[in-house]
């Protein structure tokens, strides 16, 4: 048994690619679609839940050139004949993902959503603006951690009223002190924390949210065409941050349900977190990493909605000319303009 | 440093419009007066008689107060402003007496409708803007009903009276712009004064900054979950909801009446400019 997997097509064994428009599987020699079905009626095998034995090398099962992967490259293509490459051995035992998002934003969309994003960035040097840079933009399953939990806790703390009237020649203020409680429970499903350390983890963030009715029981069919990432960050780090997000949602939930206060300052509070159920998913995103002075700078598109976030490289030079522009506007402005306005009286 | 440097370049600008504006005043001038022609009406509102008559108790005053007296009826302005015109014809057409040149001018500018006393020399202490504002309050309504004769005798009037009381204790001179342009100012005054002022640098600096930082910070991406994206909908229930009343505190401020308003010691101040000769002059005046 091989240990890269590749899917070919049933009619023209060429490499099949999933198509995210419309969420089959397409060869790109003979042009035919098979949907999921039809796909596994050819190829059984999946990942398995035995734990697999790392090998030192990957070969390609097409052209037998050895694949080049980071250690957590879990899907990638043959760099000499392109032919997408799944390496089993990283999709199974421990590292075999529950479920998965497939891509819904195709390679080319990505391309003109990147490309609009960084014409509209000012500061941004050119060099990024050019199709070369354009091309770059990869599809990557990104690992995430999918937590489940159920959350009980408590916040009180001191909300005021102030109310005011005049008395004569005095100004009266009645400030009324009352202690706020609040305690409540919630259930919390499937809060994504980013498993990759390679992924910037405040990126990712940004990127949510995925739209969990296209999430799917895993299976590896849908990473063929795309680059995927296996975790390296377990499920008890994850955790962590999990919990930090989920305390400040429940917390806003219960500040939500007081009203009628001039203020309100938490004084105490005692959040628990508790039946915590993690899983593994990949989701999907489109990547660019723009390097610049030394610096990365990330770009991503959330693969299924297209949601855009981003850090541009910055040019100093078109920062300073901008500057000076508006600087030279505003002036004008204030001089010629102002004489109506500001010395009218 | 270069948000300094950049200011920096901007004064030396302003100068240098400073310098534009200034030339732009300088208009033709054309002298035709000589310095014992006190009462020059180029509208024909005063008859010979008229004319005679004031002259002879201007040089009444010449003699007595040593002090040069012009009174000018035009509306030939050469797009200058009131002041403008009375310092300029003041100084170009030979009027003053001692080595200060001591002196002063009415203006009727017909053009405008504006009365303006410019005065030189010991003139500029001896009428202060409250005597001056006195003298072109009691010489407008005149103004106004056309009676010029008339007003221009009622300025003699005062002439005489302050002329003869002298230099009010008190006294003092400043350098500002006068009242009546600080209330009216002209479109090109405001330019010029606005050049001078602080906020037309800072304030295009905050907004060119804020703008810069602003574009370089936005959009890196938006946050748009929100503590209900990952909260199973329906799951929240609340089982406490208590509002408890602590306590109250009453605080009473007075409230300050209405402050005493702001000293009129303007009274006795005699402000000065520069006028395009380089002399300095006092002056005022009011619209009629």
């Amino acid at each position: 048994m091989s240990s890269v997997k590749e899917y070919k097509c049933p009619n023209c064994n060429a490499p099949l690619e999933f198509n995210p428009p419309t969420q089959n599987w397409k060869c790109h020699y003979c042009a035919s679609e098979f949907n999921l079905e039809q796909v596994n009626k050819v190829h059984r095998d999946e990942a398995s839940d035995q734990d697999m034995q790392e090998l030192d090398s990957y070969k390609c099962s097409s052209c037998g050139a050895e694949l080049i992967a980071d250690s957590t490259t879990s899907a990638t293509f043959c760099l000499y004949c392109k032919s997408p490459a799944i390496i089993k051995t990283r999709f199974s035992g421990k590292f075999k993902p529950k479920s998965v998002i497939p891509f819904r934003i195709t390679k080319d969309q990505a391309k003109e959503i990147y490309k609009n994003w960084i014409t509209k960035k000012l500061f941004a040097p050119k060099k990024f603006k050019l199709k070369e840079e354009i091309d770059k933009v990869t599809g990557i399953y990104a690992p995430f951690w999918l937590f489940d939990c159920k959350v009980v806790g408590v916040i009180s703390g001191e909300g005021t009223t102030v109310t005011s009237w005049r008395e004569g020649n005095y100004r009266c203020t009645s400030t009324k002190y009352y202690l706020v409680t609040r305690r409540g429970a919630a259930f919390y499903k499937r809060v994504p924390v980013d498993a990759s350390k390679k992924l910037d983890d405040y990126f990712m963030y940004l990127a949510e949210p995925y739209d969990y009715s296209d999430l799917k029981d895993f299976s590896m069919k849908y990473m063929s065409g795309f680059m995927a990432e296996r975790y390296d960050v377990e499920s008890d780090r994850a955790e962590f941050s999990m919990k930090a997000r989920v305390q400040t949602y429940f917390e806003e939930r219960l500040i939500n349900t007081i009203s009628g206060y001039s203020s309100f300052s938490v004084r105490e509070k005692n959040i628990n977190i508790s039946n915590i159920e993690a899983s593994y998913a990949m989701l999907p995103i489109y990547l660019l990493i723009n390097k610049f002075n030394g610096k990365d700078h990330v770009f991503i598109i959330n693969g299924q909605t297209g949601k855009v976030v981003g850090d541009t490289p910055i040019s100093l030079l078109r920062q300073f000319v901008f500057a000076l522009i508006v600087f030279v506007a505003v002036w004008i402005i204030c001089v010629f303009g102002g004489c109506f306005i500001c010395l009218k009286n | 440093m270069c948000i300094w440097g950049v200011l920096y370049l901007f004064k030396k600008l302003s100068f240098l419009i400073l310098v534009f504006l200034l030339f732009f005043n300088l208009a033709v001038f054309t002298a035709y007066a000589s310095n014992s022609i006190n009462v020059v009406d180029d509208m024909g509102f005063l008859s010979d008689s008229d004319i005679q008559e004031l002259q002879d108790r201007i040089d009444k005053i010449k003699d007595q107060f040593r002090l040069d007296v012009v009174i000018v009826i035009t509306d030939k302005m050469n797009g200058k402003s009131s002041m403008a015109y009375a310092d300029d014809y003041y100084d170009y057409n030979g009027y003053g007496i001692d080595s200060q040149y001591s002196g002063l001018l009415m203006l009727i500018n017909m053009k405008d409708r504006e009365v303006w006393i410019s005065t030189t020399g010991r003139a500029i202490d001896i009428f202060t803007d409250g005597r001056i504002s006195d003298m072109t309050d009691k010489v407008a309504p005149y103004l106004s009903k056309g009676n010029y004769s008339q007003a221009c005798h009622k300025f003699l009037d005062d002439v005489f009276t302050y002329a003869y009381s002298g230099v009010p204790s008190g006294q003092y001179r400043e350098e500002r712009i006068p009242d009546f342009y600080q209330k009216n100012p002209t479109y090109w005054q405001k330019v010029s004064r606005l050049l001078r002022s602080w906020p037309v640098y800072v304030i295009p600096l905050i907004i060119s900054i804020a703008a810069t930082i602003i574009i370089t910070y936005s959009s890196k991406g938006k946050v748009t979950i929100t503590n209900k994206t990952y909260e199973e909908s329906g799951s929240f229930v609340l089982t406490q909801n208590t509002d408890q009343f602590l306590r109250e505190s009453v605080t009473r401020t007075r409230i300050d009446t209405e402050s005493s308003g702001s000293g009129s010691s303007s009274h006795n101040r005699s402000s000065t400019h520069t006028s395009s000769s380089g002399r300095t002059h006092g002056g005022g005046g009011r619209s009629f």
